[in-house]
C-alpha cells in the first residue's frame, strides 16, 4: 500500500516544476511584463513631451540682431539745441523712426546691396528699436549729432527666418514680411551686420506687446514668481511646521482635532481655482490688497501649499521612531525639549523635502493667479521687497498661458521657452530636495 | 569599605526606596494592573517576571510616570519615592525622571555622538557648570556602564554606530549620567546576544552598589542570576513578591510554581 509504484509513474522529483508552479511562475513573468510596459510608456511620454518642448522652445533662447550705424541727427532729436534731457524727452519714439530709415538706406548704399522689389527695409528691425535708441540718447544727451553703431533686435519674422519658422514660400503669403526682405536679411548677414546668438534678454526683459514678440522676455514673470515663492516660504513653512508639531505631538486626540485633521486632508484636495476665488474675495475685495500683486498671489499660494506642508511634516514626524521620544523623556527631557532636540532634527529632511515639493507645486500653479489679476500685461519691473510685494507683476506659468493666447507664432516659441525656464526651476528645486534628503538623512 | 559590607549583608536589611500601595492602571477600558503593592528596596536588584501582557512593564512605567505619555492611561493608588508621593499634583514628572532613570528594551541611543548621548541629560538638567565637569560626568558614566575603554577614543562618533550590546551600555551610561537614585530596566537584554547579555548582567550587579535597580525580564534565568528580590505578575495581579531564592526554590503560590517550571506563560 505504501509502495509508490516505482517505475510505472513518471518521475516527480520535488525540484521539478509541476503545473501549479509553472502557472505561478508564468503569472509572475506576466506581472513583470506589465510593469515594464507601464514604465516604458511613462518614459516614452516624458521623452516625447520634453523633446517637443525643447524643439519648440529652444529658439526662444536665440535671437537675431542687426547692427546699424545711426546718425543721431541733432535737428530731429534736439530742436532747441541745448541738450536738455527734459526738452529732448518731448521727442517721442516716432521722432526716432526716420533715423532708422535713413540708417538703413545708408547701410544699403555703403554695402552695395541691390535687392529687386525691396520695400520698407527698416521693417527688418523690431519696432522696439526706436524706443531702445531713445533710452540711450536720453541717458547720454552728448551723443546727439554723432554717428553711432547700434545693435538692434531683428523683427520677429526675420528672427523666425533664421530659426526655420519663416521660409521664402511662407513669406509670399505673409503680409508682414516679403521674400525681398528675407533676401535683404541674407545680404546683411553676408555683410556681417546680422547675427543670431544667445538671447539673455529673454530671461531679463519684461513682456512686450502683441506685435513685437522679439523683445518680450520673462523678467517680470521670474521676479513675480520669485517674490511669491519668498512669501510662500516665509508664511507656509513656519505656520505649517508649527501646526504639524502641535497636532502631532501636543494636541489631545479628540473630536475637534479629528475634525481639523480631516479638513486639512480635504483642503489638500480642493481644486486650486477655488483658492483663487477665495483670494479674490478675501484678500482683494475684503482686505483691499492691490490686484496683480505678488503679495496676494503669495497669500493664495500659501493657503494652497499649507496642507501639503502640514501633511508631509506630520508624516515625517510620525516616521521618527517612538523609541527616540521615550529615550529623551526617560532622561528627563520635557515634552518640548524632546520635540525640539530630538524629533524635529530627525524629521528635518522630510520637512524640507515636503516644503520644497510644496513650493514647486506653488511655482507651477496657474489657475488661482488668473483670478487675482496676475494675468495682466505688466511691463514695469516690481521694485525690491517689501514694496515690490505690493506692485503689479506676473508669474511664470501665467506668462506661458498669456503667450499661448497671442496670434504671432513667435509667441508659441516664447511660450515653450518659458516652459523650459519653468521646468529648469522646478528641476533645480527638486534636485535640492533630493540632495537635502540624502545629505541630512540620519539612520537610527 | 562600608559599601562592600553593605552588599555582603543580606538585602532584606535595606531601606525601602519605592513603596507602591494598591496601584491600579487602566488603558482606556482595559484594567491592565490590579491592586499591586510592592516595596522596592535601596541598593537591590528587583526583578519583575511573568508571562507577556501580565502588567510588569506597565507597573515599571508607573514608577517614573512614563505612563503619563499615553493619553488613555490612568493610574490610581499611591507610589512613593523616599516617602514622597510621585503622583502628587506638585510633582513634576520631568524632575522625577531625572531621579528615576530608565533603560528600554531596544537600545535607543540618540543619533548623535557618543559624548552627546551621555552629556544630554546633564546638559538639560544643568548638572555641570563647565566643559571640564561635563567631561568628568561623561567619563564616570561611561566607566560605570563599562563602556569607557571601548568608547574613549571614539567619543565623537555616532552612538548608533556601536554594536547592539555597546548601544545598550551607552543607554545605561546615558541613564546613569543624570545621577538617578533608581534605575528602571525594561527587558534590557532581550535584543542582545548572549555575550552582550552577560556583560550587561554583570553591569547590573555593579550598578547595585549605587542604585536601586528594577528590571523587567522574560528570562527567569536572568532574574535568578541578577536579582535579590523577585516579583511574579500574572494577568495584572502581583502574585508573589519575595527574595529571589525563595521565589525560585520555594514558591508559595501554585501559579508561581507553574510559571517557573514552565507550565504557564
Amino acid at each position: 500500500m505504501t509502495d509508490m509504484t516505482a517505475g510505472a509513474a513518471p518521475v516527480r522529483g520535488t525540484l521539478v516544476a509541476d503545473a501549479h508552479t509553472r502557472k505561478r511562475n508564468a503569472s509572475e513573468k506576466r506581472f513583470r511584463l506589465y510593469g515594464a510596459i507601464a514604465v516604458s510608456l511613462a518614459v516614452i511620454a516624458l521623452v516625447f513631451l520634453l523633446t517637443s518642448i525643447v524643439r519648440n522652445g529652444a529658439g526662444a533662447f536665440m535671437q537675431t540682431y542687426i547692427s546699424l550705424d545711426v546718425t543721431l541727427d541733432a535737428a530731429k532729436l534736439d530742436k532747441s539745441g541745448n541738450r536738455n534731457p527734459v526738452e529732448m524727452a518731448k521727442v517721442t519714439t516716432f521722432g526716432y523712426a526716420p533715423l532708422i530709415k535713413d540708417a538703413m538706406a545708408s547701410t544699403i548704399a555703403a554695402n552695395g546691396i541691390e535687392i529687386e522689389g525691396l520695400d520698407k527695409p527698416e521693417d527688418l528691425i523690431s519696432k522696439e528699436a526706436s524706443a531702445q535708441m531713445r533710452d540711450v540718447v536720453l541717458a547720454n544727451p552728448e551723443l546727439v549729432g554723432e554717428t553711432r553703431r547700434f545693435e538692434f533686435v531683428a523683427d520677429g519674422r526675420i528672427d523666425g527666418y533664421y530659426k526655420g519658422r519663416v521660409t521664402m514660400q511662407s513669406a509670399e503669403r505673409d503680409s508682414n514680411v516679403t521674400p525681398a526682405q528675407l533676401r535683404f536679411a541674407d545680404a546683411l548677414k553676408e555683410a556681417g551686420l546680422l547675427e543670431t546668438r544667445f538671447n539673455w534678454n529673454f530671461i531679463t526683459w519684461p513682456d512686450a506687446s502683441e506685435n513685437r514678440p522679439e523683445v518680450s522676455g520673462l523678467g517680470v514673470a521670474i521676479l513675480g514668481s520669485f517674490y511669491m515663492m519668498l512669501i510662500v516660504l516665509g508664511l507656509a513653512l513656519p505656520i505649517g511646521v508649527a501646526a504639524s508639531i502641535y497636532l502631532e505631538e501636543f494636541a489631545p486626540r479628540n473630536r475637534l482635532t479629528d475634525l481639523i485633521e480631516v479638513n486639512i486632508s480635504n483642503l489638500a484636495a480642493v481644486p486650486s481655482i477655488v483658492f483663487g476665488i477665495l483670494g479674490l474675495a478675501i484678500f482683494i475685495n475684503f482686505v483691499g490688497l492691490p490686484q496683480s500683486a505678488p503679495i496676494v498671489g503669495g497669500l493664495v499660494l500659501t493657503l494652497m501649499t499649507l496642507p501639503t506642508i502640514i501633511i508631509t511634516t506630520r508624516a515625517s514626524l510620525t516616521a521618527v521612531p517612538p523609541s527616540i521620544r521615550e529615550a529623551a523623556l526617560g532622561v528627563g527631557a520635557s515634552k518640548m525639549q524632546t520635540v525640539f532636540h530630538h524629533v524635529l532634527p530627525l524629521a528635518g529632511p522630510g520637512i524640507m523635502t515636503g516644503t520644497i515639493i510644496g513650493l514647486a507645486q506653488a511655482l507651477g500653479e496657474t489657475a488661482p493667479l488668473l483670478l487675482i489679476g496676475m494675468v495682466a500685461f505688466v511691463r514695469e519691473y516690481p521694485s525690491a521687497p517689501p514694496e515690490g510685494f505690493f506692485e503689479p507683476a506676473t508669474a511664470l506659468p501665467v506668462q506661458v498661458f498669456n503667450w499661448t493666447q497671442r496670434a504671432d507664432p513667435a509667441f508659441i516659441e516664447r511660450a515653450s521657452g518659458a516652459i523650459i525656464v519653468l521646468l529648469v526651476f522646478l528641476f533645480i528645486m527638486n534636485a535640492i530636495a533630493v540632495v537635502l534628503r540624502r545629505r541630512f538623512e540620519r539612520r537610527w | 569599605m562600608n559599601d562592600m559590607r553593605l552588599i555582603d549583608r543580606k538585602t532584606t536589611m535595606n531601606e525601602i526606596k519605592i513603596a507602591a500601595e494598591g496601584v491600579d492602571v487602566f488603558y482606556g477600558e482595559s484594567h491592565a494592573l490590579k491592586d499591586v503593592s510592592v516595596d522596592i528596596e535601596e541598593r537591590t536588584v528587583t526583578a519583575f517576571i511573568g508571562p507577556s501582557g501580565c502588567g510588569k512593564s506597565t507597573f515599571l512605567r508607573c514608577l517614573n510616570r512614563m505612563n503619563d505619555t499615553i493619553p488613555t492611561a490612568r493610574v490610581t493608588g499611591r507610589i512613593t519615592l523616599d516617602g514622597e508621593d510621585i503622583y502628587a499634583p506638585s510633582v513634576d514628572p520631568v524632575q522625577l525622571r531625572a531621579k528615576v532613570g530608565m533603560v528600554f528594551q531596544k537600545p535607543n541611543p540618540f543619533p548623535k555622538s557618543i559624548y552627546d548621548n551621555v552629556a544630554y541629560g546633564p546638559r538639560i538638567h544643568g548638572l555641570s557648570r563647565n566643559k571640564a565637569e561635563l567631561d568628568e560626568i561623561v567619563e564616570n558614566s561611561l566607566r560605570r556602564a563599562a563602556l569607557w575603554d571601548e568608547a574613549k577614543d571614539r567619543l565623537a562618533e555616532p552612538g548608533t554606530g556601536l554594536s547592539g550590546g555597546q548601544q545598550q551600555r551607552l543607554c545605561i551610561a546615558r541613564a546613569v549620567a543624570t545621577a538617578p537614585e533608581v534605575l528602571l530596566m525594561d527587558e534590557p537584554c532581550s535584543a542582545l546576544d548572549p555575550i552582550a547579555t552577560a556583560q550587561v548582567e554583570e553591569l547590573i550587579d555593579e550598578l547595585r552598589q549605587n542604585f536601586s535597580v528594577v528590571i523587567v525580564t522574560h528570562s527567569m534565568q536572568q532574574a535568578a542570576r541578577v536579582s535579590q528580590k523577585t516579583a511574579f505578575f500574572h494577568l495584572g495581579h502581583l502574585v508573589e513578591y519575595d527574595d529571589t531564592d525563595t521565589i525560585f526554590q520555594n514558591p508559595r503560590d501554585t501559579r508561581t510554581e507553574s510559571y517557573i517550571t514552565g507550565r504557564i506563560g
